[in-house]
């Protein structure tokens, strides 16, 4: 495979909808291309902060101002202060006694359950918080450090030897290792948004452990 | 006169030189066997290790092992017997050879399972269990252990069986789902980890008490508690439903 026809499927390949043949020549490629690993890491950096960016629906008021201004189309300046109250008289507001007092208790039953449920959760999620900090193991640096350098040493042993591999097997290595990266490509991003996430700085140490462990298994196959 | 006779020999001489050429190929495609059996006196830690291929082990109800394994013939498998452990490994090959195993223990065995690729399946266990794989979906199936330990870069994993009282439980994939059937009435302590953001406890959710709720993770108590379910999938669902 060609540079160029690597980094045209890299994008449906990160979404993971290539054939299965298409993502074993895309691994091959990438096993052997330093430019294209470099864009498929900026690809799935851009997927991250992407899923990150807030959904912006519009305004609930927008389309009835558009409407207004459509009607604007054809102004009549003496109209303009009267508008309102001619759009609230052209709704129909035929509500009988017992509708309205139908809708009124509606509208304090709803009002006490968002009280009592807004105060039953709170103290409930500080306590909690409050016991998950206690129990926070944070991330060392010595920790990581270590766990870097054994990466580091173990990566270029395996690197020597995969040559020698049948192509399967180092197919096989390759997308296991991407998925490890990109895992932690994952990882280091939500503890960069939130360094004193927990449960972050534990699947981030979970997953250097699991980067270990693959690489000690495939630092087996010696010839 | 001679030159037909002769063009008869050679044809003949050819055929009887491909077919040997092409039995010899033959041969060197040919499964090996793998057959033992093992009669222990007690219960035994059995661990199996394979490179490429589908690994089953199925409880039964006689008290010996027995292995079967069907594996290319580039692939060579050992077996060895130390005490009560007993140890079955195909070697590590720079040819990347096929062995599938088919394994019958007595349920009480404890079980070790090692492989890089291929999937596996544990039934009917009620020993010790414990699975590491690098890309294999894992099917745990009626497994009644005291511990499972179960870790896969990628494939799902599937467990559906029963907890024991103060036994840890601990399923991790990095790039598949975690699928987990239990028992209505089975208590646990939980710690559910997703990177993924997709963890759905099912009806298990509303009763489970003490615990803390993010999107990637829920810690908390269902029932009475006791054994200890750690399930942690980074690129992928954790599901848990009742039986």
């Amino acid at each position: 495979m060609i540079c160029t026809r690597c980094q045209e499927l890299l994008s449906d390949y990160i979404d993971g909808a290539l054939e299965l043949g298409e993502q074993v020549s895309i691994e091959r490629h990438l096993a052997d291309c330093e430019p294209c690993r470099a864009m498929r890491d900026d690809l799935l950096q851009i997927v991250h902060f992407s899923h990150q960016l807030p959904l912006q629906a519009p305004a609930s008021s927008l389309w009835p101002r558009i409407q207004s201004d459509i009607t604007e189309l054809r102004p009549r300046l003496w109209d303009r202060p009267f508008r309102f109250w001619a759009r609230i008289r052209s709704l129909n507001f035929n509500l009988s006694v017992p509708q309205m007092i139908a809708g009124a208790a509606t509208l304090v039953i709803v009002v006490s359950i968002g009280v009592i449920v807004s105060r039953r959760e709170t103290p409930a999620v500080n306590s909690d918080n409050a016991t998950r900090l206690s129990q926070v193991t944070p991330l060392s640096n010595t920790d990581l450090q270590q766990l870097e350098k054994q990466i580091s040493t173990l990566s270029n042993s395996v690197e020597q030897r995969k040559e020698s591999w049948d192509p399967e097997l180092r197919i096989a290595f390759e997308r296991n290792l991407f998925y490890v990266d990109q895992t932690l490509v994952e990882c280091r991003h939500q503890l960069n948004d939130n360094p004193a996430d927990d449960v972050s700085q534990e699947l981030m140490l979970n997953a250097y452990r699991e980067k270990v462990r693959l690489l000690e298994g495939f630092d087996k196959f010696k010839q | 006169m001679w030159a037909p006779l002769i063009l008869i020999i050679c044809l003949f001489a050819t055929g009887i030189a491909s077919s040997a050429a092409a039995g010899a190929t033959c041969s060197a495609d040919l499964p090996s066997r793998f057959e033992r059996t093992y009669s222990p006196h007690r219960t035994v830690h059995l661990t199996i290790s394979n490179v490429n291929g589908k690994i089953h082990i199925s409880s039964w109800d006689k008290k010996t092992i027995t292995a079967k394994a069907s594996a290319a013939s580039s692939v060579v498998i050992e077996d060895e017997v130390v005490g009560d452990d007993i140890t079955i490994s195909t070697k590590r090959n720079l040819r990347l050879g096929r062995a599938d195993f088919e394994v019958w223990v007595p349920p009480d065995t404890s079980v070790i399972v090692k492989n890089y690729m291929g999937d596996i399946e544990v039934r009917g266990i009620t020993g010790h269990v414990s699975v590491t794989s690098i890309g294999s979906d894992v099917r745990l199936v009626n497994v009644k252990s005291p511990s499972v330990d179960v870790r896969v870069t990628s494939g799902d994993i599937y467990f559906d069986g029963e907890l024991n009282e103060g036994g840890s439980y601990s399923l991790q994939t990095m790039k598949g789902d975690l699928d987990v059937t239990l028992p209505a009435a089975t208590s646990f302590n939980l710690n559910a980890r997703a990177l993924s953001e997709n963890i759905n406890l099912g009806s298990f959710f509303s009763n489970l008490t003490g615990s803390s709720r993010g999107p990637k993770g829920v810690s908390g108590t269902y029932l009475r508690g006791g054994p200890r379910l750690s399930l942690t999938a980074y690129a992928g669902r954790i599901l848990l439903h009742k039986k």
